[in-house]
């Protein structure tokens, strides 16, 4: 489980039954926000069963967790999957990047 | 799960009894700046990718799950989607091959 921040939406059509009708977002983990210019790691993609945006901070769970979060007996094809959307993060000497907000998505927007 | 490109095909014919008919590809994860990552994995296939398309890489039991083969298998990486398009907060957009990303720049849209 770690704090991320939404980058980005992915989408696909050729993909397995259990994804059909899944938002699916890109999300960067906190720790790499530090430093814009630090290189960037592999994204996780994750399931969104919370409608998150674009720009927001989230939480993200894995394994038998993130299926269990999206409704699921533990027996789906995926094993990320966004549990809640941050409101405020309080950590002293975290970077100001790990405070929500400035959200660079226009909210609704991609509900279409 | 993880986004990465395909780069080449696996055949292997003296292998562990469960992986009889399944096709396996080597990609290789990328990140949302463009860039390759030094490691490779070799995913299961159900889908059908191709060298060059990018897809969705999932790990462990959902892997398991999207092979279809149940879940005793000796396999843990699998391809379970591939992907259109990726869209970024910044406006980019990572296409759905590496042949797309010489036009992208060109789209405005």
């Amino acid at each position: 489980m770690f704090l991320g921040k939404v980058v980005g939406q992915v989408w696909a059509t050729k993909e397995v039954p259990d994804l059909r009708g899944k938002r699916l977002l890109v999300v960067e983990a906190l720790d790499d926000m530090d430093d814009p210019g630090a290189p960037k790691v592999t994204p996780v993609i994750a399931v969104d069963p919370v409608g998150a945006d674009v720009g927001e901070h989230v939480m993200v769970a894995f394994g038998k967790a993130a299926r269990v979060a999206c409704g699921g007996d533990g027996d789906l094809a995926y094993e990320a999957a966004i549990v809640g959307i941050i409101d405020d993060v309080h950590a002293p000497g975290a970077p100001s990047s790990w405070r929500p907000g400035a959200y660079t998505g226009d909210r609704g927007a991609g509900e279409a | 799960m993880h986004v990465a490109t395909v780069i080449g095909t696996v055949w292997s014919t003296k292998k562990d009894p469960t992986l009889e008919g399944l096709r396996f590809l080597v990609v290789r994860p990328f990140t949302t700046d463009g860039k390759e990552s030094a490691e490779t994995l070799i995913a299961a296939d159900p889908i059908g990718a191709g060298i060059g398309e990018r897809v969705l890489v999932v790990h462990g039991r959902a892997a398991r799950h999207a092979i279809g083969k149940g879940h005793d298998i000796g396999f843990q990486t699998a391809i379970a989607g591939i992907i259109d398009t990726m869209d970024l907060a910044d406006g980019r957009r990572i296409g759905g091959h590496v042949d797309s990303d010489e036009r992208a720049p060109e789209s405005s849209d």
